[in-house]
């Protein structure tokens, strides 16, 4: 469908894409992705010549595109850009219609375009066809941008970082959409992208580009087990690679309350009160976890006892620090725990896993971001 | 009475010359120096220029070169009117989000397409204020004209300001001062409205009216 054979582009002296030799199928969906200014968007925009380039030859469905016209071709195929791009002078009906309306064809024919389109995401073409971009939500706005592309049916469709200024369920939802689309309409799909989660989801191929050249092209499984060389194993990031479950140490809380044993009652419980916390934990001036005690413990027994040490509930369950997260999780909710302390091989607390974190840290594995301690 | 309405009526008529005259060549030259901006300096410069010249300076030089008469006043009118127009026309185009042409130009727009169909109708309430500038200043401008034989209310004006011992002389003066402010406020006002009412549709929405 889009073949590359020795295309460098060259701005002066910046070689933003370099002897780049790519072929693309019929019907698959290549995900470029790479850091900024690796020559992404370069690459996209010399397949539609919004770009031109310096040296080498594009073909798109076995032609030439240097022998086509620039207009023509564009029309031939489908464009999505991240600044969404609708024109805030037409409807939804009018910017879903633009490549139709540039085709030729009547007004009614390129409505009943658009109204099949919105329906075919969830919108109700009664609501939303007459409707301006500004009405519409940042995430309705980039469908209409992507159904845009889809008006005239082109076989090929180039999507510069569609989903990139979306915040993240929305841009999960959107995702899941337009692979479910891409299931049924079958279409060749060039996806720019910088995010990799969204590339292993959606791409049958991954090309990561560095500096302009193609450091690697394989499919999302051979990425992850065999990763070329530094540069991608960095950039798909240990978490994946591992394959491992995520660990108590990637969700744990860092910086628990915690106080010597020799902290007296009062001091205690002026720090809860500061911390706004019901429990504080103890350990030893190395850091060793006692225990920990509870605000109601400091209540009941502070006429008896002067120190926190003297109170201290030595029995407090803990987990290690490698173990999964999946079991810090089954322990709170089976043994109705509020928290568990977390502690490394030496018994040095480290952490903690409170009932909060925990379902932080499951919405942020839902969303791809494995970073569920912050 | 008659009078000063026909007068009112010639001095719009004379005003509006010049300025559709200001369209027709601004609106294009605006436009043609989106496309060169070099050139784009040099023309607004131009129009500077002509706009800085006092009034009654420009009428007289007019006036020898083209002798008395209406149409020297038009032509100044049109000098005068180049400047809001062309000005505007430029910015309104330029400040069109880049990102727009491009996904103009990316869907297939030829470069008219997109002048048309995006920037255009973007840029048109800006272009629509210089219009409206331009025309505030010709009805001041045309109140000079008498002097070189042009109609309009300039006549009352200067023949009161005369006569203004005489309360004839203070009548004379008002009721051709009085209209000439009328008229440029009902220009101001009714232009103003016809922005509003042209601006596109999608560009007047407020953010309150969102929905999810
Ligand atoms: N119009 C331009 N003029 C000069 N340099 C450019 C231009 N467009 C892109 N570049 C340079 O080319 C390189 C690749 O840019 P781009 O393809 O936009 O990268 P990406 O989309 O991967 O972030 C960058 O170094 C960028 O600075
Ligand atoms: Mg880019």
């Amino acid at each position: 469908m889009v073949k590359f054979s020795h295309v460098t582009r060259k701005y002066g002296n910046t070689v933003a894409v370099k002897d780049l030799n790519l072929k693309i199928a019929g019907n698959e969906f290549v995900v470029l992705i790479g850091p900024s200014g690796c020559g992404k968007t370069t690459t996209l925009k010399m397949v539609n010549r919004l770009i031109n380039p310096t040296s080498g030859t594009i073909e798109v469905m076995g032609k030439n595109i240097q022998d086509l016209n620039p207009v023509t071709l564009r029309r031939e195929i489908g464009y999505v850009i991240q600044q969404v791009g609708l024109f805030p002078n037409m409807t939804i009906a009018e910017n879903i219609g633009v490549v139709p309306h540039l085709l030729g064809w009547d007004k009614n024919k390129s409505r009943k375009r658009a109204a099949a389109l919105l329906t075919m995401v969830g919108m109700d073409p009664e609501t939303y066809m007459d409707r301006y971009p500004t009405e519409l939500s940042g995430g309705q706005q980039q469908r209409i941008g992507v159904l845009r592309a889809l008006a005239a049916d082109p076989p090929l469709i180039l999507m510069d970082e569609p989903f990139g200024a979306l915040d993240p369920i929305t841009r999960e939802t959107l995702q899941d959409e337009f692979k479910r689309l891409q299931t049924e309409l079958h279409k060749t799909i060039i996806f720019v992208t910088h995010d990799i989660d969204e590339a292993l989801k959606l791409a049958d191929r991954i090309v990561i580009m560095r500096a302009g050249e193609v450091v690697q092209d394989a499919t999302p499984e051979e990425l992850l087990r065999h990763p070329a060389d530094d540069f991608v194993a960095a950039f798909l990031g240990k978490d994946r690679l591992s394959n491992q479950e995520l660990q108590v140490a990637q969700v744990m809380l860092e910086n628990p309350v915690k106080a010597y044993p020799e902290m007296g009652m009062a001091e205690g419980l002026a720090l809860m009160k500061r911390k706004k916390v019901d429990t504080v934990l103890i350990t030893d001036h190395g850091g060793r976890f006692l225990g920990s005690v509870s605000v109601d413990e400091v209540n009941a027994k502070h006429r008896s006892f002067n120190t926190l040490g003297e109170i201290v509930d030595q029995d407090t369950p803990a987990i290690e620090k490698t173990a999964a997260a999946k079991d810090a999780f089954n322990r709170i909710n089976e043994e109705k725990l509020p928290y568990l302390p977390v502690i490394d091989e030496k018994g040095l607390l480290v952490g903690i896993v409170t009932r909060n974190n925990m379902v932080n840290a499951l919405a942020s594995v839902v969303w791809g971001d494995h970073n569920g301690s912050s | 009475m008659e009078k000063i309405i026909l007068l009112t009526l010639e001095h719009l008529g004379l005003s509006t010359i010049g300025v559709l005259f200001g369209i027709a060549v601004g609106l294009p030259l605006g436009i043609m120096i989106t496309r060169r901006r070099k050139l784009a300096g040099l023309v607004v410069g131009t129009t500077e220029m002509l706009q800085t010249i006092p009034s009654l300076a420009m009428l007289a030089l007019l006036m020898m070169w083209l002798g008395l008469g209406n149409s020297t006043l038009i032509i100044a009118l049109f000098l005068y009117s180049l400047l809001p127009i062309v000005r505007n026309t430029y910015t309104g185009l330029v400040n069109v989000d880049t990102g727009l042409i491009e996904a103009g130009r990316g869907m297939g727009m030829t470069r008219l397409q997109v002048l048309r169909l995006v920037q255009l109708p973007l840029a048109l309430p800006v272009i629509l204020a210089g219009i409206r500038v331009a025309l505030i200043t010709a009805i001041g401008v045309a109140t000079i004209g008498t002097l070189i034989g042009a109609g309009g209310l300039g006549e009352l004006i200067w023949l009161g300001m005369k006569n203004i011992e005489t309360s004839k002389g203070v009548n004379m003066l008002f009721s051709g001062a009085i209209p000439a402010a009328l008229l440029a406020i009902a220009c101001e006002l009714g232009l103003e409205r016809l922005e509003k009412a042209l601006t596109p549709r999608g560009l007047r929405v407020s953010p309150e009216s969102m929905k999810n």
